[in-house]
């Protein structure tokens, strides 16, 4: 649909944003704006965090659900957007 | 006789008879135990009505399998007072107690689901056919709860360990190496995922990003993630200043000073030296670079003026300008937008506008001596929207006024000659804020002067002495604030050392000697008072911080390619630096808001600094420092 490609390269093209990746509910990206080797580990990687994050939450309260994952390092902001079968993760540097 | 014959024979048959049926009896006898008990254990083990029961099977078997025969010698104790009493048998558990009375041979221990009768029968080898039913010891055995052992897959421990001796373990570890097979399972199920992720072709990505659930999702989460993108405030700002201290590092290096773009044209600015630059004061995002002569294209014009766009991704320039010689500087018409000044190599002043789409000058100084003869390093447009002139200084020491719409005479011109002998070698000129009439200009020789264009002082007023060689660059401070720093202007000169001075004192405050090269050019920031930035021979973008540090700049960064960079010229808005360098590249900076904007303090802070400054410097020398008169 050329509205996710609009919208994904419009958020791309917003100031500070590094990278988007959309994965899918196994940790296989679907799309991004990145390169393959970084969007393979990046895949990976938040997948499995956000795995255990919403584990975390579903065993302290079984009836909630994880929404949004947000990650701040000292270079850049991760933020995870999910529900049940997708993962929408957006890099961005936030000094700008 | 034969009757008696006949009859012993027929009763040795008989007797053979009965010794055959005896032992068929007995052998029938023997099988039917054996049945029984075989079928007795199969009962036993077909009607497991609870775990316990199956355990205590599975342990009889065990023990049985080892070859501890289950033969407790408990039980000739309890028999004694069992076959006295006679326990009812408890029919809701045991399953074969009562019709077991010829069991036999093989002892088995029955387990009552009731705890409280114990049954052991007892076998045929006292002969006892009759069943001895009775209480007897009961001997509880707790099984632990089997243990849910999880592992992660870091501490996956391969399963052909060491196996425990003792019974117990020998059953939990049983169940133990059961889930962990199950985890080498995941394992590798797992990494088959890995390896998957690489496997998924396009079409099966494009069908899941039209499916109805993926756009669900992404709408949902595209506008979640738009306003938290759009928020660009930093809610992990410190204000103790802590986080400050420890990356600041970091932050000098990262954020405070980021490269933004370069303009580069392969055609036009290939071989050629950027001469000057200049930012337009009408359309922020412009900028004019000029260069100077490519020794290896001797057919193409000397001088080309380049005017780029900071707004827009395209790298080619705006506007290409050309001129017969080499153009020195270059400045946009303060109030005439559309007209580029440049002062040449050969003395002529040149004009170019943008609305003629000629690439040469629409107007150019004649080559006399009314004009100048030397070249003109420094174009300046002073004065108001009315009354403007533009003022040129050459290097022979000339100082003209010109108007913009006559360019083919001088409105007047001035010799500028210190103390009425030798003219000065001016190679930069720069006018104070809101200043029309007094200026500062560096020399050849290290020397810098004030000057004035109208009064009686008119011509060189005082002479500033400091540096060691001649001077490339003048910045007069030009921040608007509270307080007014417009006496201070700093210089920069081939002696490597950067020199800040007030027109009230002719020493200089203070000498900067962090460079390692000539230092070509200095500016102030136009809105920060206590900023500056500095460029030298090798490659170094420097940007000082006088509230910060005097020591060090507090920003620094050196060019790609470590070319010599010529000239630095600060946007208007303050944040953004231009460079170019030897190459015919311009760079442009970003500069962090930490660095490029001032706080309201800051002025005050500067005039703290400027004081300290002053006291330092007065402790060390005070001779040769003579007050000037404002």
């Amino acid at each position: 649909m050329a509205e996710v490609e609009d919208t994904l390269k419009r958020i791309q093209g917003i100031n500070g944003v590094i990278g988007t990746i959309v994965v899918n509910a196994e940790g296989i990206p679907i799309k991004t704006t990145l390169d393959n080797s970084t969007t393979v580990q990046y895949a990976g990687l938040l997948h499995q965090l956000t795995m255990k994050a919403r584990s975390t939450v579903r065993d302290i309260d079984p009836q909630n659900d994880l929404t949004f994952l947000r990650i701040r390092s000292k270079k850049h902001e991760i933020m995870v957007s999910t529900d049940k079968e997708y993962l929408l993760i957006v890099i961005q540097n936030p000094a700008e | 006789m034969a009757d008696r014959s006949d009859l012993k024979a027929e009763l040795e048959r008989k007797k053979q008879r009965l010794a055959q049926i005896r032992e068929e009896k007995k052998r029938r006898e023997e099988e039917r135990k054996k049945k029984e008990s075989e079928m007795l254990q199969r009962t036993e083990n077909v009607s497991e009505d609870s775990d316990l029961d199956r355990k205590r099977r599975e342990t009889e078997a065990l023990l049985q399998s080892i070859g501890i025969s289950p033969e407790p010698p408990l039980v000739p104790t309890p028999m004694s007072p069992s076959s006295q009493s006679v326990s009812p048998p408890s029919e809701t558990g045991s399953q074969e107690s009562i019709d077991g009375g010829t069991v036999g041979r093989y002892r088995t221990l029955q387990w009552d689901t009731d705890p409280s009768a114990l049954q052991l029968l007892a076998d045929s080898v006292h002969g006892c056919r009759m069943q001895r039913l009775g209480a007897s010891k009961i001997v509880q055995i707790d099984f632990m709860p089997k243990e849910l052992v999880t592992y992660c897959k870091e501490t996956q421990t391969p399963v052909a360990s060491d196996q425990p001796e003792e019974e117990e373990d020998e059953e939990l570890s049983v169940t133990k190496s059961e889930p962990v097979p199950q985890q080498l399972e995941e394992e590798s199920s797992q990494e088959a995922e890995e390896v998957h992720p690489r496997e998924l072709t396009n079409e099966e990505k494009e069908q899941i990003v039209h499916s109805e659930d993926f756009l669900f999702f992404f709408d949902r989460s595209i506008r979640v993630m738009e306003r938290v993108l759009a928020e660009d405030t930093d809610i992990f700002f410190d204000y103790s200043g802590r986080d400050m201290q420890d990356k600041e590092g970091d932050m000098q290096a990262g954020s405070n000073l980021s490269f933004n773009r370069h303009f580069y044209d392969e055609h036009w600015s290939k071989h050629r030296v950027v001469t000057s630059l200049d930012w337009s004061p009408q359309y922020p995002e412009l900028l004019v670079a000029s260069y100077n002569t490519n020794e290896d294209a001797p057919h193409e014009p000397d001088g080309v003026v380049l005017v780029w766009n900071m707004k827009f991704k395209k790298m080619t320039p705006e506007y290409i300008f050309h001129c017969q010689s080499s153009v020195m500087s270059v400045g946009f018409a303060q109030f005439h937008p559309n007209l580029v000044i440049g002062g040449t190599y050969s003395g002529q002043i040149a004009l170019w506008d943008n609305r003629s789409h000629r690439r040469t000058p629409v107007q150019r100084t004649p080559l006399s001596a009314t004009a100048h003869t030397h070249p003109v390093y420094c174009v300046n447009v002073v004065g108001t929207q009315n009354a403007n002139n533009l003022i040129t200084v050459s290097t022979d020491g000339k100082m003209c006024s010109w108007s913009l719409d006559m360019l083919s005479q001088p409105q007047e011109s001035m010799e500028l000659i210190y103390n009425k002998s030798k003219p000065v070698a001016v190679t930069c000129m720069a006018f104070p804020a809101s200043d029309v009439n007094n200026y500062v200009v560096g020399s050849e020789e290290g020397t810098v002067y004030t000057a004035s264009r109208h009064g009686s002082k008119a011509g060189i007023g005082e002479m500033f002495d400091g540096h060691q060689g001649p001077v490339t660059g003048i910045s007069c401070h030009n921040a608007v604030g509270p307080v007014d720093f417009s006496h201070l202007f700093t210089t920069s000169s081939f002696d490597w050392t950067v020199k800040l001075w007030s027109t009230k004192h002719n020493k200089p405050l203070y000498s900067f000697e962090d460079n390692a090269d000539y230092v070509y050019d200095v500016m102030w920031s136009p809105v920060h008072p206590a900023l500056f930035a500095t460029v030298d021979g090798n490659g170094r973008l420097d940007l000082w911080n006088l509230n910060n540090y005097t020591e060090v700049p507090s920003a620094s960064v050196t060019v790609e390619g470590g070319c010599a960079l010529n000239r630095v010229r600060w946007a208007s808005g303050g944040r953004e630096v231009a460079v170019g360098d030897s190459e015919g590249r311009v760079w442009i900076y970003d500069v962090g808001e930490q660095l490029a904007v001032p706080h309201t303090d800051d002025w005050s802070k500067f005039a703290r600094t400027l004081m300290e400054i002053r006291a330092n410097r007065g402790d060390g020398e005070e001779e040769g420092v003579l007050e000037l008169p404002a």
